[in-house]
């Protein structure tokens, strides 16, 4: 026999006057090899169809579906129901504005990340389309996109206590970002530059540790060790700076 | 096209700075407890050894200087790690909040390092005070203070305040400056509580050991 | 009510989108991009394998060229592309590889020495040169006669999906997420802009624009199984078809990937066969390689995908609760390659299946997978029937893919197009003076405020909006799959149309306010119909098989009365139909119409005469 789920999903819609945030009760019969995507699509189509979500690849690459799942966040489309237990509790990512019941603005959030940050290559040299491409090692271009996979869910963030504390703090993303740039061979910024975006309790010097990016990230990013690497890197450069000129 | 890299942000000049001194004034302040630690539990082993070690802290002077000192560590380390305590409401409530949904170890660790800090500032304050205003350290006279009754109970609740407070300290140091990898921090993470548990039953003892310490 | 003004608008901020507005921004020119979700959650990110260009660094490479690009395209394509198209394609490719490895995408590269690769689940040796260190490696991929597939582990979509977005955020190019544009604004002749719907507050919004180009991506959600996202559900394409004078080129021709698992139709990338990956029965046994005794499984993917079908047909499918399927085997790729270079295969298998590849078989069917049929442009990306509206990357009917495009190729085509395309919209602004008449606009945006208003009231019916797209979706896969015949294709069409009267009726059963989604699929649901029209009576005219378009009753290629390409326009409001017209495939013949050294290969040629070649009825 399969179970019955219980679902105690948050419901607000920001654009009706009417609307107040509370939980509503759902229930629906498990099928096999159900993910929390085909559940709530069928919640939406069967049950209330004004339910909003959001979801795009469905297959765990796009970081569309964000979403705290019985107090973690994580991504819906990845979570199989047979993994939870019958009575099972979503609530929007927090940190990010809500537009509506589970979705939530991620968007916003992380373009500005990218202007903070400055998240693209810093060079002076000009394309030519007529050269060979610059030579590269492997190992370099393997461990930029072990950084580069980061899929902006949003999840690290909104797990961050910092972050719920300190809106302008970068969190582990962002942070991740900068040490992307940061081991690139052809960004030519330097420490000095880096310090200055994230040399501050805004940046590395605000996290404290709590790790939670670490063990809710849905790609398994080493940020744990970003982290660390950028407060060594950042915190040796503080001193250069101090003592330097 | 010219490339700009000033960022946007505020720049934090002397942000780097605190945070070593942050982890710096909290490392010390593990040292000095761990040898805080050597001082009163030697009188498990004998009465006499810890007088002996008080005797050379006190000859040397380093109880008067030093024990100052640690106390200006210990304020020091006060006012850096508070900045990232939240003083307002609406922060306790989200730290709170956050902590209750999550159900994540290393975020409640954080809200137990930062409860315990406000109860050690003021325990240990009162402490140090009591203890640097009545030099030299004795078994006898500590063991006089805790049979009074009140030091005892005192020292019951600061004793785990502070063990877990330095416990989670070190473990914290190590994971944010990446001293131990993802890899190894389970098994990191369950050491440090082991030890901590250790510290906690050795401090017992102690107090007991005091407890039942001739005050002649 | 918002009204947005920019030179040069976007619709869709994929790797087509997004490479084009690059370009126009840097020629000076103030760029909007709208796209459903952030930039970097656009469907370009899912893609995995990589992206085609003769950049011959390999060894597996050596002699690679855009020649033998070219023509592996136009036999890919089965001649249905435009040649000239395809050659600016094969030219062009590597050039854009290196322009994204200088904007910083992290391509795996050349690493020199021995290394072993598999194929055919046999394993080889080979020896990367000395002097090649360091440049873009590349792997090899279904129908291509070199190792040519540039890659980044198995995240390349996403990887230069996040270079291309870093990019435009350098460039000032201003991305408006959830934003999803729901009608054209034009007069017949020239396209001002777009009416949108915010999907933060529901709100209509105007864009206003000299240039305006659709890369909205595929439309695979008018499938019930496809390998699409959630998002490729062809709601920008409803916009062109509404306009009654953009035509969509070729939509019959629809690929199947061969490798969708079952249940959730979640690609495994090709890779895993270019990897040495093969494919199993229900017997554990190879049959590829007795269909296809050259390419075994690394053949193109229409003719894996139909020896597939065949094969299952023949009763040596697996049964399962969700239908039959076959097996793809990976384990003897060894665990550090699956978990290394297929990493995301891994993964997908393990979240979504509790399957694990290292040592156990993948369940794999043919899943609808890619749109090589959209809207039509010429070879500057300029629609038909539109002066000021452009098209590329998958919406577009560009035509370099023809009635089958190669894995690795439509990526590749995102960056190029865009490249492209971008350049010769930043020429047709530097001359461009519009006005904009007010009550054009206003009408625009009354029309489609009365759609809604007709939706939420159930002023037309309260026909439920999921169910009739669940008939349109069945119908399609009944009809218009990987074989195809009248009989099939006639039920097909009378289904659809039946649809589309009920999509007429639709209303719905919740409120409508803010970001409703029922209403945003409700407001595209009618356009969707019409679409899936153009699919299945295209497929049921075109009386011959060629590429992905495969009709039992017309087995040959018919290269005398089929070498060209559908136009399909939706001309009134009423029609129940639409209207089909016909142009040559392509102008410039480089390659002619011959044999493409896989698949079965009934020709019919041009100078055959008229009753030789006539089959079925
Ligand atoms: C699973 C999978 C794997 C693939 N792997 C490969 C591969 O390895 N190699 C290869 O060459 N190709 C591959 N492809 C094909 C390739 O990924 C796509 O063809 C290509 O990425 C399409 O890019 P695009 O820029 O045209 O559109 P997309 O990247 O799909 O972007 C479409 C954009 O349009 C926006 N949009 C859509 N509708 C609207 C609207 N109404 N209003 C506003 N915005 C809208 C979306 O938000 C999005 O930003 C794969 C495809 C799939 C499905
Ligand atoms: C006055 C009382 C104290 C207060 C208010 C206090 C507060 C704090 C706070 C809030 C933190 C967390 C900082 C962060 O996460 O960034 C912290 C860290 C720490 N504390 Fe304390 N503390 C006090 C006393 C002590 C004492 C007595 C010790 C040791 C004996 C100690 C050792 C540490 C250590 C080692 C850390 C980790 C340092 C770091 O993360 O950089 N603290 N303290
Ligand atoms: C210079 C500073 C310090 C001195 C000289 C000192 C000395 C002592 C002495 C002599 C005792 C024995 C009991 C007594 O005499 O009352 C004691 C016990 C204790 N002290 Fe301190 N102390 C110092 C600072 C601290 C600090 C900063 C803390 C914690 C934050 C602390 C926590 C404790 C605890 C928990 C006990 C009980 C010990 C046990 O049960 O093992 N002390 N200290
Ligand atoms: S670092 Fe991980 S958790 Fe954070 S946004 Fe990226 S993928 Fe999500
Ligand atoms: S959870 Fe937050 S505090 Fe640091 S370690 Fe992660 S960013
Ligand atoms: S929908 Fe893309 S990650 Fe879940």
């Amino acid at each position: 026999m399969s179970r019955l789920l219980k679902f105690n999903i948050f419901r607000y819609n920001p654009e009706d006057a009417q609307s107040e945030p509370h939980m509503q009760e759902f229930v629906l019969e498990e099928t096999d090899a159900m993910t929390l995507f085909i559940a709530l699509n069928r919640i939406r189509e069967e049950q209330d169809p004004s339910l909003q979500f959001d979801f795009c690849c469905r297959a765990g690459i796009c970081g569309s579906c964000g979403m705290v799942i019985n107090g973690r966040p994580g991504l819906a489309c990845h979570t199989k129901t047979k993994d939870l237990p019958g009575e099972i509790t979503l609530l929007p990512l927090p940190v990010f504005k809500l537009v509506g019941d589970l979705s939530v603005d991620t968007g916003s959030w992380f373009r500005e990340m990218y202007t903070k940050t400055e998240s693209w290559i810093h060079t002076e040299k000009e394309f030519d389309p007529e050269a060979l491409e610059e030579r590269m090692d492997n190992k370099d271009a393997v461990s930029i996109y072990e950084l580069e996979r980061c899929v902006e869910c949003g999840c690290c963030i909104a797990a961050c206590g910092t972050a719920r504390m300190r809106d302008d703090f970068l969190g582990a993303a962002a942070l991740n970002r900068v040490a992307r740039f940061l081991i690139d061979p052809r960004d030519q910024r330097s420490e000095k530059d880096y310090y200055e975006i994230i040399g501050n309790d805004m940046g590395i010097f605000g996290c404290m540790g709590l790790l939670a990016c670490e063990d809710v990230c849905p790609k398994h990013l080493p940020l744990q060790n970003q982290l660390g690497f950028l407060r060594r890197k950042m915190g040796i450069t503080s001193l250069k700076r101090l003592f330097g000129k | 096209m010219t490339i700009v890299y000033a960022p946007a942000g505020k720049s934090g000049k002397w942000d780097g700075v605190l945070d070593w001194l942050q982890m710096l004034s909290g490392a010390s302040l593990i040292l000095f407890m761990w040898c805080h630690m050597l001082l009163v539990s030697s009188v498990v082993i004998s009465p006499d050894l810890m007088n002996a070690i008080a005797w050379f802290f006190e000859a040397t002077f380093m109880a008067q200087v030093g024990g100052p000192l640690i106390f200006v560590v210990f304020l020091m380390h006060f006012v850096l790690a508070a900045r990232k305590i939240p003083f307002r409401m609406d922060g306790q409530k989200a730290i709170w909040q956050h902590a209750r949904m999550m159900h994540h170890g290393d975020t409640w660790l954080w809200v137990i390092q930062a409860v315990s800090a406000m109860c050690i500032l003021v325990m240990g304050s009162i402490h140090m005070w009591v203890v640097l205003t009545d030099l030299p350290i004795t078994a006898a006279k500590s063991a006089a203070r805790i049979q009074g009754g009140f030091w005892a109970v005192f020292y019951l609740f600061l004793l785990p305040l502070a063990e877990l407070h330095v416990g989670i300290g070190f473990y914290r140091i190590a994971v944010k400056w990446g001293f131990v990898k993802d890899k190894d921090r389970p098994r990191f993470k369950r050491g440090e509580n082991i030890v901590t548990l250790m510290f906690i039953g050795i401090g017992l003892i102690t107090l007991i050991r005091f407890l039942f310490l001739a005050t002649n | 009510m918002q009204t947005i003004y920019t030179d040069f608008l976007v619709v869709g901020a994929g790797l087509a989108g997004e490479r084009a507005a690059v370009q126009a921004a840097d020629a000076g020119f103030s760029v909007i991009c709208l796209s459903l979700v952030p930039a970097r959650r656009s469907h370009s990110s899912a893609a995995q394998g990589g992206m085609q260009a003769s950049l011959g660094n390999s060894v597996m490479g050596e002699g690679d060229c855009p020649d033998v690009h070219f023509e592996d395209t136009v036999k890919g394509s089965d001649w249905g592309c435009d040649q000239e198209v395809a050659r600016l394609f094969a030219d062009t490719a590597p050039i854009e590889m290196r322009r994204l490895a200088h904007w910083g995408v992290p391509w795996n590269r050349v690493v020199p020495g021995k290394s072993i690769y598999y194929k055919g689940g046999k394993q080889f040796e080979k020896i990367e040169a000395q002097e090649k260190e360091g440049l873009i490696m590349a792997r090899s991929f279904g129908g291509t006669a070199k190792w040519r597939t540039c890659y980044t582990s198995d995240g390349t979509g996403h990887a230069v999906m996040c270079t291309m977005d870093n990019r435009c955020a350098q460039m000032g190019v201003e991305v408006h997420d959830k934003t999803e544009a729901v009608a054209l604004i034009q007069d017949g002749e020239t396209c001002f802009g777009v009416v949108a719907r915010c999907l933060r507050t529901g709100e209509l919004r105007v864009y206003l624009s000299k240039a305006t180009m659709i890369a909205a991506g595929g439309f695979g959600r008018i499938y019930p199984n496809t390998t699409n996202a959630v998002i490729c559900d062809g709601g920008a394409h409803t916009m062109c078809v509404n306009t009654g004078v953009v035509p969509m080129g070729n939509m019959e021709a629809v690929q199947f990937h061969p490798t969708g698992i079952v249940p959730t139709d979640i690609l495994v990338t090709e890779g895993c066969r270019g990897d040495g990956g093969t494919l199993l029965d229900v017997n554990e046994k190879r049959f590829m390689h007795e269909y296809e005794p050259e390419k075994a499984e690394l053949a193109s993917r229409d003719v894996v995908s139909r020896w597939m079908t065949h094969h299952m047909r023949e009763g040596h499918g697996v049964k399962s609760p969700y239908g039959e399927h076959l097996w793809l085997d990976i384990r003897h790729l060894g665990e550090e390659h699956i978990t290394g270079k297929l990493r995301e295969v891994y993964e997908i298998c393990t979240s979504f299946l509790g399957v694990d590849p290292i040592h156990q078989l993948i369940p794999v069917r043919p899943t609808q997978h890619y749109s090589m049929g959209g809207i039509r442009t010429n070879k500057d990306g300029a629609a038909y029937g539109l002066k000021g509206l452009f098209a590329a990357g998958e919406a577009a009917c560009w035509d370099m893919h023809g009635f089958n495009r190669l894995g690795g190729n439509s990526l590749a085509e995102t960056v190029v197009a865009g490249g492209i395309v971008g350049r010769k919209i930043a020429e047709y602004l530097e001359g461009c003076e519009t006005e904009f008449k007010t009550s054009l606009i206003n009408d625009e945006v009354k029309k489609q405020q009365a759609r809604i208003d007709v939706l939420v009231s159930c002023a037309n019916g309260s026909e439920n909006v999921y169910k009739v797209r669940r008939v349109m979706q069945d119908a399609l896969h009944k009809g218009a799959n990987i074989f195809r015949n009248q009989e099939g294709l006639e039920t097909c069409v009378a289904e659809l149309q039946e649809a589309l009267v009920r999509a007429g009726k639709v209303g719905l059963r919740s409120d409508g306010k803010g970001v409703n989604p029922e209403l945003a699929v409700a407001l595209k649901l009618e356009g969707q119909v019409k679409m899936a029209l153009m699919v299945a009576y295209g497929a049921l005219q075109r009386t011959e098989s060629r590429g992905s378009h495969n009709r039992e009753d017309y087995t040959a290629r018919n290269d005398r009365d089929w070498l060209n390409r559908t136009l399909a326009y939706w001309k009134n409001e009423g029609d129940t139909l639409p209207t089909l017209e016909y142009e040559a495939a392509t102008e410039v013949v480089e390659i002619p119409p011959g044999d493409r050294g896989y698949g079965k290969s009934e020709i019919i040629s041009a100078d055959t005469p008229k009753d030789a070649g006539k089959k079925g009825k």
